[in-house]
């Protein structure tokens, strides 16, 4: 359950962020989640909503983006998407690190990685309206 | 019906922040590493899931490698210190690191333990990592080579599984081989399922009963 660690480490980084400044609340956090970093999208929006209660951050959207794997070959100078093991069993094609174009064995260069890219706030003074669900 | 009020913008800020959450776990893993190698020692994380066989490899390859050079094991695991006890009765530098609830290490942990080790006389840290098969993959600790543990006893779909904790490996150990007929479960293509995954990484068939595979396993971990 790392979605935990995950988490908190937004909720962290978010509220050291509106310490420093007059934010009234958080109203949407922004993630970019890497397809190889493996966050599951619905245990991290569990573990969001629990702990940002009764922090400027609770009833804020979660957002989430997620960022394709890229790879590369050093053999064959391959670069691009992964090649897809789709018969494993599992409910999504898995990404491999087995070069698509000579079967050699690839670098991940990008989607490795599970970031906060944006958040969206309301400052102090102004008494701010939320858009109704 | 959706009613919505915008806002006029200098009420509403946005800010590009571009803050990795995994970045804090992974400098200090880089911060253990660079004291790891100021001390020419090599750590190795043991990752697999619970009852792979993670502490019995560890302990016959401190066994085996003991009296060549200084070996010391950090046992991470959830509530007991049962595999530091096994471990530590062969008289080795052993550090228990407790996540209580945590699901697996991570380098501020381990960063922990090495601060509890002295490291002049070591060669080799083994660092056997909480029994899953995900959540350790995301966080480094410092180790210079990752090792998965399988064993056959867990079926013949671990690898496809949990292919997340192969891509980050650098060995894999199909453990419990003295078993697999009894399974029904073929070494062979488990190992192809790990090809499948990463074609380059070397794969260990081992047993800790029979000894099968255990000499290669230290080589493989000493050439790191």
């Amino acid at each position: 359950m790392h979605e935990l660690s995950i988490a908190s480490a937004v909720v962290d980084s978010v509220l050291e962020f509106v310490a420093e400044r007059s934010v009234r609340r958080v109203l949407t956090v922004r993630l970019a989640v890497g397809e190889l970093s493996h966050v599951e999208e619905e245990q991290l929006r569990f573990c969001y909503t629990a702990i940002t209660q009764e922090t400027p951050m609770q009833d804020s959207a979660l957002e989430i983006e997620k960022v394709p794997a890229m790879v590369r070959c050093a053999r064959c100078e391959y670069s691009g998407r992964p090649k897809y093991w789709d018969d494993a069993l599992s409910v999504a094609p898995i990404p491999t690190l087995e070069c698509p174009n000579c079967g050699g064995a690839v670098e991940p260069v990008e989607g490795n990685d599970c970031a906060i890219k944006s958040i969206r706030f309301a400052t102090e003074d102004n008494d701010l309206a939320i858009p109704a669900a | 019906m959706i009613q919505t009020i915008e806002a006029s913008p200098d009420e509403i800020y946005d800010i590009e922040l571009e803050h990795s959450l995994l970045e804090a776990n992974a400098q200090l893993a880089k911060a253990n590493r660079a004291l790891l190698d100021r001390h020419g020692v090599t750590a190795i994380d043991v990752m697999g899931a619970i009852g792979s066989g993670k502490t019995t490899l560890i302990g016959r390859l401190v066994e085996k490698l003991k009296d060549r050079f200084g070996v010391a094991v950090f046992n991470g695991d959830a509530t007991t210190s049962d595999d530091a006890n096994v471990i530590a009765s062969q008289s080795v530098p052993v550090v228990q690191i407790a996540t209580v609830n945590g699901c697996h290490l991570d380098a501020n942990l381990v960063g922990k333990a090495l601060k509890k080790t002295s490291l002049d006389n070591l060669r080799l840290i083994f660092i056997e990592n909480i029994g899953n098969l995900i959540c350790p993959a995301e966080f480094p600790l410092g180790s210079k080579a990752r090792v998965v543990v399988v064993s056959v006893t867990e079926g013949p779909w671990m690898v496809r599984k949990h292919p997340h904790m192969f891509l980050g490996a650098e060995l894999v150990v199909i453990n419990k081989v003295d078993l697999a007929e009894a399974m029904e479960v073929s070494v062979s293509e488990l190992t192809k399922d790990v090809h499948r995954l990463k074609p380059d990484i070397a794969v260990i068939p081992t047993s800790c009963k029979t000894g099968t595979g255990l000499d290669e396993v230290a080589a493989a971990l000493l050439a790191v």
